[in-house]
């Protein structure tokens, strides 16, 4: 890798990556971006946008059809031991106790593996550890996996939709000990999800992917202070030279989402826009043109869409 | 080992037991030499049970489930995963062939009289020797090849099962039929080689899919 001794380490930088499946539609094709470490990037997008696609890339359980995609410094199955990766739908050993899943961890990952930390996730959630994985629920299966992923004390965690099965309480607890502990030891993780609550606050870094590629990327504030809600009367055009990612017509006004390009006109009312109205307009306009902060854009090329 | 010890001395107690030039007795006799028939037929198919569990539970449902890439994600890297999964097996299969193979041709060269069958059946010219160990292993590598092919068990079972079943069928069409004893050996080792090879490609074709899929 070229040096980085000016710029943050990077955890993840993909160059044109591409992947296809067969003769479907490319889920990656020309995504380009790149991940400083110690962040905690929410990956979002569409369902297909190639979410779970790039995971499993970076975690090197699948190999691109084109474009590279560095991890940690190295090629992604070079960096296995340094990462954990959670798989959507929680695979585990059935037949397997929780304390011999934990011994697996354990065996596997001699160098990194922390019992203390794993067997302290599994404590939090009243489990015995001598039930089998089989006789689990979906959220305790999650609470066993995560610590399986925390156990390892990775440097980067690629989670896929982490706790899409967990319960209301369980999923603030857990988040919870997923961020401290992050937290704590810099980890870098990017996590994909459609819950937007949940990302807003655990989160201080974003992915939006669209199309196969990065439509939207870089620090949340930063993100989130380029764009401004702005309702007055007119019409989209009178906007210019701002770019209008979104616009509607609210009685008589318009309101509209805009990338600013210099101060907000006069008659226009604005105010910075919340995280879930940035990514729901970015959502609603597929074709609105790709944004991505300077430490979140590839050095290989610059993208531009 | 029963069979040779105990049920062909009451085969032959049968036997003597029967005034000179009467045809009976045979009923215990052909007995003794159906059960032994059963067990090389047995063993010379149990590749069909070797590749419906190679493709279907060793592979297929690893990469159905997902556990397959918890492993992978575990610091595991994916060929080191197939070589431990296929080790096991494969040394297995090796150890039981090289017990069974000296067991079988004991038993049946102990009764000669008895036996009904010849070397130049199917079942019977594979057990011989190394050939059974060699339909095994090449069960396994072609399961494995189908597994991670298809990557779902119940597919991956029927498939596996219907290639090996393929790849023994062909050979066995093209044994000579009036062999002489002495061109047993030859004939026995070239489709050990064979099978061999055939083994070879697929654990080769499954290594060099598995690298193209993951990184």
């Amino acid at each position: 890798m070229s040096s980085t001794s000016a710029t943050p380490a990077v955890a993840l930088e993909a160059s044109g990556l591409g992947k296809r499946y067969g003769r479907r539609p490319a889920a990656l094709d020309g995504c380009s971006f790149r991940l400083p470490t110690s962040r905690i990037s929410a990956l979002v997008g569409p369902n297909g946008a190639g979410k779970s696609t790039l995971l499993a890339i970076a975690a090197g359980l699948l190999r691109p059809t084109s474009g590279t995609l560095t991890v940690l410094g190295e090629a992604p199955g070079a960096a296995r031991d340094r990462i954990s990766y959670l798989a959507q739908n929680k695979p585990l050993y059935p037949q397997l106790t929780i304390a011999e899943t934990l011994r697996m961890g354990a065996e596997l990952n001699p160098a990194r593996w922390d019992a203390a930390c794993a067997a302290r996730i599994v404590e939090q959630g009243d489990l015995d550890p001598k039930s089998r994985i089989r006789g689990l629920s979906g959220g305790q299966r999650t609470r066993v996996a995560l610590a399986l992923a925390l156990g390892k004390r990775p440097e980067l965690m690629l989670l896929d939709e982490p706790m899409a099965d967990l319960d209301p309480l369980a999923r603030h607890e857990l988040m919870g000990t997923l961020m401290a502990d992050a937290a704590e030891h810099g980890t870098t993780v990017l996590m994909s999800s459609h819950i937007v609550a949940e990302l807003a606050d655990a989160c201080d870094h974003l992915l939006l992917l669209g199309g196969g590629r990065v439509r939207l990327g870089g620090g949340i504030d930063d993100l989130l202070a380029a764009h401004t809600l702005v309702t007055g009367r007119g019409t989209p055009a009178d906007l210019a030279p701002h770019t209008v990612i979104e616009s509607r017509t609210a009685g008589r006004g318009l309101t509209a989402l805009i990338r600013r390009d210099g101060p907000v006109g006069e008659g226009w009312a604005a105010e910075e826009p919340s995280l879930e109205e940035l990514l729901l307009a970015h959502l609603r306009a597929p074709e609105a043109p790709a944004l991505l902060t300077p430490g979140t854009t590839a050095t290989a090329e610059a993208v531009t869409a | 080992m029963w069979l040779t010890e105990v049920t062909a001395d009451s085969a032959y107690a049968a036997l003597d037991a029967c005034p000179r030039g009467e045809a009976c007795g045979l009923g215990a006799a052909y007995a003794y030499s159906t059960a032994m028939g059963w067990i090389s037929t047995v063993m010379y198919y149990s590749f069909w049970a070797v590749a419906a569990w190679a493709g279907g539970a060793l592979i297929g449902r690893e990469l159905e489930s997902g556990t397959a890439r918890l492993a992978w994600s575990q610091g595991v890297s994916p060929a080191r995963w197939l070589t431990a999964k296929l080790a096991l097996p494969a040394v297995a299969l090796v150890l039981g062939g090289a017990v069974f193979v000296p067991v079988h041709r004991w038993a049946r060269s102990a009764h000669r009289d008895l036996m009904g069958d010849h070397l130049l059946f199917n079942d019977v010219f594979t057990d011989h020797g190394p050939l059974v160990v060699a339909y095994g292993l090449c069960a396994l590598a072609v399961g494995t090849l189908t597994g991670l092919l298809l990557g779902r068990p119940l597919p991956a079972l029927a498939i596996s099962v219907a290639a090996t079943t393929l790849l023994n069928r062909t050979p066995e069409h093209l044994r000579p039929d009036p062999l002489p004893r002495s061109d047993f050996w030859p004939a026995h080792l070239t489709e050990t080689g064979l099978v061999l090879a055939i083994t070879a490609l697929a654990t080769t074709a499954a290594f060099s899919l598995l690298h193209h899929r993951t990184a």
